[in-house]
């Protein structure tokens, strides 16, 4: 045993401080305002923090300065490997807001619901906000001044020794500058072993691709040359790193005034949005999906004339939904070759990717709708399942041979495989050191905990998908000492230059000032995204699929696990962020935890009942979950997400030591080595105890009555028309609808239409159902979080809510999204009953609600018809008033009034930002251009479904859609007249698929 | 009908003087008995019980309602989208209740029902308890209490006023306007009993306080001719109010677009639910109270049977209301009222639409029945029915039309809380507390307008068929 194996000393002696208490992470006033004047001087330096050390006052304003207007700078945000390419806002030093970069060749301004909602993560106080020591479990505050000279002494300790002892645990990241790090780490420590982890891989894609291809590359899909879309388990418009690319080709390609409509065929296990977009959606388990893309290949083959007509094996693939579904799908497939594409999930075995790699080969797709890129390479790190060398690693430390462990910015403690127990491993290791962003569980059971920057704070570089190399820059100096993984990384191959500086170096390498202030700029450099190509295929034997897979029914307790990321809170890093906790599901509504899914078949086969306990059992491993019944879902199958259920994630998510309970379920304690994306074994016993999910719309409709008049409803608030040259489904009714309609009278005069109308429009044919529009109200209009007993009470205050609907069968519903938002009728029924006219019309037709007028008596939501109004039953900012919460009101919008109890409070169409759109342009001495005001809510939809503008403008695109033939308002038989219009779902059938019975 | 039928059925012969009062009273006993309730030493034990327990549910109240206000609105169970719950249902209840005793007073009194005489005191006494008590929710069930002033037109800096379209609006008028008649006419009325109280009053406490408040009534013919007329001019501006107010109430419904809430019955509907509901919770204090403070010869079965059989008429214009409203859901062809009334009777809140059916269409239709209507229990429960099937019409109508209105994937759910109970429950406590108070200080039945029914005050006895129909209101008192 080596010098190091000694339980560690602190710095000195004489500088053990108090031990840490929790509640002196408040911010004194005299750090606040250091920390604004330094983010003010900052800004200034366009977002450069290494320049300018000193917190000085400007003696004079710089050009182009105006102290509370708001500047907008591109950066990065790299979660889960991969770029988001983002355009902050700064509201005088501080970051307010979160948007995509238009500039951006793939996200093209769309931002999902998770990048926009880290900007709350950047006050948030559970975001640490200073260095632990642990000695003899109690916690000390540290400084970095006692850390640096501590760290190099153990680091020469282990450059003595080539590093034997060193093991370092990272999450993925394709930064090109952390990949030269650490290479020169391998340099440096020829001995010692630098391991990535993160729950969520690509393991079986990358197998797949070198199955295929002999390399591992990544699909790129051109969806937007595509006329058909087969999407196999592919959560295409979700959980992909290409989500928002895809999502816009995706609404492009669909919409019906385009000559050909794309159709989507899709199989999944559990719905997703993608899965409600699609035209024909077929349920099948995970594992089902092999024999059903080897029964489609066959069937493709037997059609091109390349191998023998071959009846398919029995089981569900004898089915008469999944036969008729096969044969449409591959007639059409036939019908259309090079101009499909064949997507599969991320979870799915290499053999199911590698064949629709070859089956888009076969059909000429490759190289026309799919293209393909290698993978960066990956700076020596072997190829394989992370999880497999994480068991390594454990074994390792089991054995003593860790001597020191750094780990940056992962949390293997909460989020390794059931049957790797790399807490109780830890704990052998004489030092660990953990860098990440909160006090999470491994940062509780390492020696050291250092404070991570957040992205807005830190220098960076990372690929989008589509091998893009974005740029970072930080927004605001680290609010607390914090460090990035890069600064960390140079510490240990003592690299003293400037995170800046290395970025630049890895990132431009010799390139001018020029460039590398653009890169800066766009948040990219342009053109650094590798073209894209078809691969030559090698040939491979398709391992044949389990007995199993084709039993279209299984017994019980051989049912199948399907684990998934959660949309929200993806591996459970994001667990602490209220805006995503609160975000309701786009399937089932629910917010605040998860849930174990049914099929209602399968939940009715076992007796379970919505909103209920039940025990999942599987391998050997058990599970007290709530079980929520999904319509759609697969039978015999159960879908748990990660990431739910944190112990030391915060006040949000959950933290053990201060009785902060868990939000949700930890499918982690199901997921073992073998399992780690599906397991086959599950049992599920229904306890009988119900449990109170905390979901924002269907338990009210558990009646039959209550579930009859929402379907009768629903043609008509939610109208759908047929695509293509069989009008009459569709129109027929429409017209049936149209007839009988007198002309409206109002009872009083009306004041004149002013010159300038706001509308808007809202595409229910493109919007996907992604709610990255409800956290963009949330985060723009300092929309409050009220937490999971208030949800349950119906208490919510999203401004815009994104309504789901389920029709037709239970087993194979169609599923319906309809964004809501307030419509500002024009004459408006809120309006005319609010008895001191706290709610009134504005002369340019926006319903303004007057917050210093409202008195509370809430008669205005109940006459409005659309239920958008919100109303504070309490004061749901109390937690971020007062002293010590100075950093959380930070985030906040200055342009916006935070709410107080007592007032009603809604959709206002962003109306700060048509004001400062206005203010813009009479100083520029010019007229308001249209799309030149975009609402919060538009400007970060992928599918651009919503459109803002003024429809007093003729040419104005919301006036074109407005009168759209498929524009209808809703519930305009009131005669309030509703400023929005919807424009009505278009489906694309083949009627070769659907059965005569509909 | 033979005629040994009719023998034992007790018929008022119609151009008869009824007798009204029962035993053989003079002047003098009369005044004897009522003020001997205020004059005792100490009251029956049974009052000593009833206020403690009534006072603290008040002191209860009072702690809910500066809970409410400390906190929020969410201490309700109000949600969206029932964003009235209790704290409306419970405003229109407490003003239904208000309804009898300005009924009794004014309008009996204009339709010469001088039954009316032994009642009408406790009855607009109630009238204004159950107008504090209902005038108590609007105030504080608004969001911000401490500004729910501007609901009142008063000029102000920000040159605000209120909006005049909202029924709300219409509200704070009608209600405070009934309030304000409701009060001078019940004090009008207590004028020459006070003066009475006065005169008899032992120490110079009561001397002073029951003089200050009698206005300097002597007794003079001059002040009973002013007083007369002051009483016929009051009690025509109290009539049409009886009818505006509740109608007004429920024009914070109809006038929404809230399907069930926007219907043109409600008027009619809410004012004979009203009257309904206010009889019978005078029946519901008049029992117990008659038996406790010994005024059963005062307040007779006769009175307490006229009641009923204005609860039975009323209930029964209330069933009506039901099956229209029913009739025009499906005759209307609106389809989201047809949901509506189809979500009512077999909706989540079927239990609550079916035990208001009983309780307000079943139960009164017993009264029916001679027997019943002057079986001091069965009306005793009949009325708990109507008091208990009243509250539950406007949980009915509050809540099952909120809940569920235009679009389905806003439907929710209303639960009440603690809090919603307990202030409710206070209200009650508060109601019943004014009302003791009241029994114990003031003359419970107007001595002055009871001695106007005694035979005696008919000089040559019953005057037979001529009587009393020339002139309007009362006979000549003689004090």
């Amino acid at each position: 045993m080596s010098s190091l194996n000694k339980a560690p000393t602190p710095p000195s002696e004489g500088s053990f401080g108090p031990p840490l208490c929790e509640d002196a992470d408040g911010v004194s006033r005299r750090r606040l305002l250091q920390v604004m004047g330094a983010s003010l001087a900052l800004s200034t330096a366009a977002g450069c923090r290494f320049e300018a050390e000193e917190i000085l006052p400007f003696q004079s304003r710089p050009e182009g300065r105006l102290p509370g207007t708001t500047r907008r700078f591109a950066t990065a945000l790299e979660g889960a490997g991969f770029a988001a390419s983002l355009l902050v806002t700064s509201y005088d030093g501080r970051p307010i807001k979160i948007e995509g970069n238009p500039l951006h060749p793939v996200d093209r301004g769309a931002c999902t619901a998770r990048s926009q909602a880290s900007v709350l993560d950047l006050y948030d106080p559970d975001h640490s906000r200073g260095l632990v020591q642990k000695d003899a479990g109690v916690a000390y505050p540290r400084t970095w001044k006692e850390f640096d000279p501590y760290f190099a002494r153990i680091l020469q300790r282990h450059l003595a020794e080539g590093g034997a002892g060193l093991r370092i645990l990272s999450a993925p990241s394709s930064s090109a500058t952390l990949a030269q790090l650490r290479a020169r780490f391998a340099e440096r420590f020829p001995k010692a072993r630098w391991i990535h982890w993160t729950a969520v891989t690509r393991t079986q894609e990358l197998a797949g691709a070198r199955l295929a291809f002999g390399v591992e590359a990544r699909p790129l899909l051109q969806i937007e040359a595509a006329r058909t879309l087969v999407s196999l388990d592919a959560d295409l418009l979700g959980d992909h790193p290409a989500a928002l690319a895809h999502a816009r080709a995706f609404a492009a390609r669909r919409n019906p005034a385009a000559p050909e409509m794309l159709r989507h065929w899709c199989v999944e296990p559990a719905p997703t949005i993608t899965g409600g977009t699609a035209d024909h959606r077929l349920a099948l388990r995970v594992e089902q999906v092999l024999p059903f893309l080897a029964a489609l290949e066959a069937r493709v083959q037997a059609g091109l004339g390349q191998a023998p007509a071959q009846v398919e094996q029995g089981g569900f693939l004898g089915r008469p939904d999944v036969s008729r579904f096969l044969g449409a799908l591959c007639a059409e497939l036939l019908a259309r070759p090079g101009e499909s594409v064949v997507a599969v999930g991320r979870r799915q075995p290499a053999a199911v990717h590698a064949l629709a790699h070859r089956l888009n080969a076969v059909l000429g797709n490759a190289g026309r709708t799919v293209v393909y890129v290698e993978e960066p390479a990956r700076a020596g790190e072997p190829s394989g399942e992370p999880a497999a060398r994480l068991a390594e690693l454990v074994g390792e430390m089991d054995a003593g041979v860790v001597q020191t462990l750094v780990i940056l910015g992962a949390n293997p403690v909460y989020d390794a495989p059931a049957d790797v127990d790399f807490r109780r491993a830890l704990r052998k290791v004489p030092l660990s050191i953990h860098l990440g962003q909160s006090r999470d569980e491994t940062a509780r059971a390492s020696v050291w905990h250092l404070p991570e920057t957040h992205p807005l704070e830190a220098w960076g570089d990372a690929l989008s998908w589509d091998g893009t190399r974005c740029t970072q820059q930080p927004l605001i100096d680290p609010i607390f000492e914090r460090r990035s993984v890069l600064e960390m990384a140079a510490l240990l191959v003592e690299e003293k230059a400037a995170a800046r500086d290395l970025v630049r170096a890895a990132v431009l390498p010799g390139a001018g000032d020029e460039a590398w202030r653009k890169a800066i700029h766009d948040g990219f450099v342009e053109g650094s995204a590798p073209a894209g190509r078809a691969l030559p295929l090698a040939p491979f034997e398709l391992p044949a699929a389990e007995a199993r897979a084709f039993r279209d029914e299984l017994s019980p307790g051989q049912w199948e696990l399907a684990l998934a990321p959660d949309p929200k809170l993806h591996d459970g890093r994001l667990a602490n962020n209220s805006w995503l906790q609160e975000l309701p599901d786009s399937i089932t509504k629910m917010t605040w935890g998860n849930a174990a899914w049914f099929a209602p078949a399968t939940a009715k086969r076992l007796g379970i009942r919505d909103a209920s306990l039940v025990t999942l059992k599987c391998g050997g491993r058990e599970l007290l979950c709530a079980a929520c019944v999904v319509p759609g879902h697969a039978a015999d199958c159960v879908t748990l997400h990660l990431g739910h259920g944190r112990t030391a994630a915060g006040q949000v998510g959950g933290l053990e030591e201060e009785k902060v309970e868990s939000v949700g379920f930890d499918a982690y304690r199901l997921r073992t080595l073998s399992s780690l994306e599906t397991a086959q074994d599950l049992e599920v016993a229904a306890t009988g105890e119900s449990y109170a999910l905390a979901r924002t719309t269907d338990p009210a409709v558990d009646d039959s009555i209550g579930q009859h008049e929402r379907d009768l409803r629903l043609h008509e608030l939610l109208r759908e028309l047929a695509h293509g040259p069989s009008p009459a489904a569709g129109h027929a009714e429409e017209d049936q609808h149209a007839a009988h309609h007198p002309a409206l009278e109002s009872l009083w005069e009306h004041d004149a239409p002013g010159s300038v109308r706001w509308g808007m429009a809202i595409d229910l044919n493109a919007c996907i159902g992604c709610g990255a529009c409800v956290v963009a109200c949330q985060a723009e209009n300092n929309v409050p979080v009220v937490g999971r007993e208030q949800i349950q009470r119906g208490r919510e205050m999203h401004w815009i809510r994104i309504d789901r609907y389920f029709t037709g069968s239970e087993d194979a519903p169609k599923l319906r999204f309809q964004p809501l938002t307030c419509q500002h009728c024009e004459s408006a029924p809120c309006e005319q009953v609010c008895p001191v006219a706290a709610t009134v019309h504005s002369s340019e037709g926006l319903n303004d609600m007057v917050y210093n007028r409202c008195i509370g008596t809430r008669y205005c939501a109940n006459n409005c018809p659309f239920k958008v109004r919100r109303f504070n039953y309490f004061n749901f900012n109390k937690a971020v008033q007062g002293p010590g919460s100075e950093v959380q009101r930070m985030r906040f919008n200055p342009e916006v009034t935070v709410r107080h109890r007592g007032v009603m409070e809604k959709c206002t169409f962003c109306v700060q930002r048509i004001q400062r759109a206005k203010i813009e342009a009479k100083n520029e001495g010019r007229t308001l251009a249209d799309g030149e005001i975009v609402s919060a809510c538009a400007a970060t939809c992928p599918t651009q479904a919503i459109v803002f503008g003024d429809l007093a403008q003729r040419t104005s695109r919301v006036s074109g859609l407005a009168a759209d033939g498929r524009a209808y308002r809703m519930l305009e038989e009131l005669n309030i007249r509703p400023r929005t219009s919807y424009l009505a779902k278009v489906t694309n059938f083949d009627p070769a698929a659907t059965s005569h019975d509909g | 009908m033979t005629v040994s039928d009719t023998s034992r059925l007790v018929l008022d012969e119609p151009y008869a003087r009824p007798i009204l009062v029962d035993g053989a009273r003079d002047l003098a006993s009369i005044t004897d008995r009522v003020c001997g309730v205020v004059e005792r030493p100490t009251p029956p034990r049974a009052w000593y019980v009833a206020i403690t327990i009534t006072s603290c549910l008040t002191l209860m109240l009072f702690a809910m309602v500066g809970y409410l206000i400390a906190t929020g609105v969410g201490v309700w169970g109000n949600n969206s989208p029932a964003f009235w719950g209790w704290d409306i249902v419970n405003f229109v209840f407490w003003v239904g209740i208000a309804h009898a005793g300005t009924l009794i007073s004014a309008i009996l009194f204009l339709l010469r029902q001088k039954w009316r005489t032994s009642i009408n005191r406790a009855a607009e006494a109630m009238t204004l308890f159950a107008v504090c008590c209902a005038g108590l929710y609007p105030a504080v069930h608004v969001g911000r209490v401490w500004v729910a002033y501007w609901l009142f037109p008063v000029p102000n800096q920000m040159q605000m006023w209120p909006n005049f379209r909202s029924p709300l609006l219409w509200d704070v008028f009608a209600v405070s306007t009934y309030a304000t008649v409701s009060l001078l006419f019940w004090y009008m009325g207590l004028l020459p009993d006070l003066a009475t109280l006065r005169d008899r009053a032992t120490s110079g406490l009561k001397r002073g306080l029951y003089g200050f408040f009698a206005l300097g009534w002597c007794g003079s013919a001059r002040h009973w001719q002013r007083f007369e007329r002051a009483y016929l001019i009051l009690a025509a501006l109290a009539t049409p109010l009886v009818l505006s107010v509740h109608s007004v109430v429920s024009f914070d419904f109809a006038v929404s677009q809230v399907p069930g809430w926007h219907t043109t019955i409600f008027p009619p509907y809410f004012v004979a639910g009203a009257i309904f509901s206010g009889f019978g919770m005078v029946v519901t204090t008049m029992v117990p109270a008659r038996e406790l403070f010994g005024l059963k010869e005062l307040i007779t079965l006769r009175h307490l049977e006229n009641m009923n059989k204005v609860i039975l008429a009323t209930g029964s214009i209330v069933g009506l209301a039901y099956a229209t409203e029913f009739f025009i859901a499906w005759y209307g062809g609106n389809p989201y009222e047809r949901f509506v009334f189809l979500n009512r009777a077999l909706g989540p809140y079927w239990w609550a639409y079916w035990l208001m059916i009983f309780c307000n269409v079943v139960a009164p239709q017993f009264l029916w029945i001679k027997k019943i209507r002057t079986n001091l229990l069965f009306m005793f429960v009949i009325s708990i029915f109507v008091n208990i099937g009243m509250w539950l019409e406007r949980f009915v109508i509050v809540v099952t039309s909120l809940t569920r209105d235009y679009i389905p994937s806003s439907w929710g759910y209303f639960k009440p809380t603690a809090v919603d109970v307990c202030t409710f429950v206070g209200t009650i406590g508060l109601f019943l507390t004014l009302f003791l108070l009241f029994c114990r200080f003031l003359p419970m039945v107007a001595i002055a307008e009871v001695k106007t029914i005694l035979p005696a005050a008919h000089g040559h006895g019953a005057h037979g068929k001529h009587g009393g129909e020339g002139r309007p209101g009362r006979e000549v008192s003689h004090g």
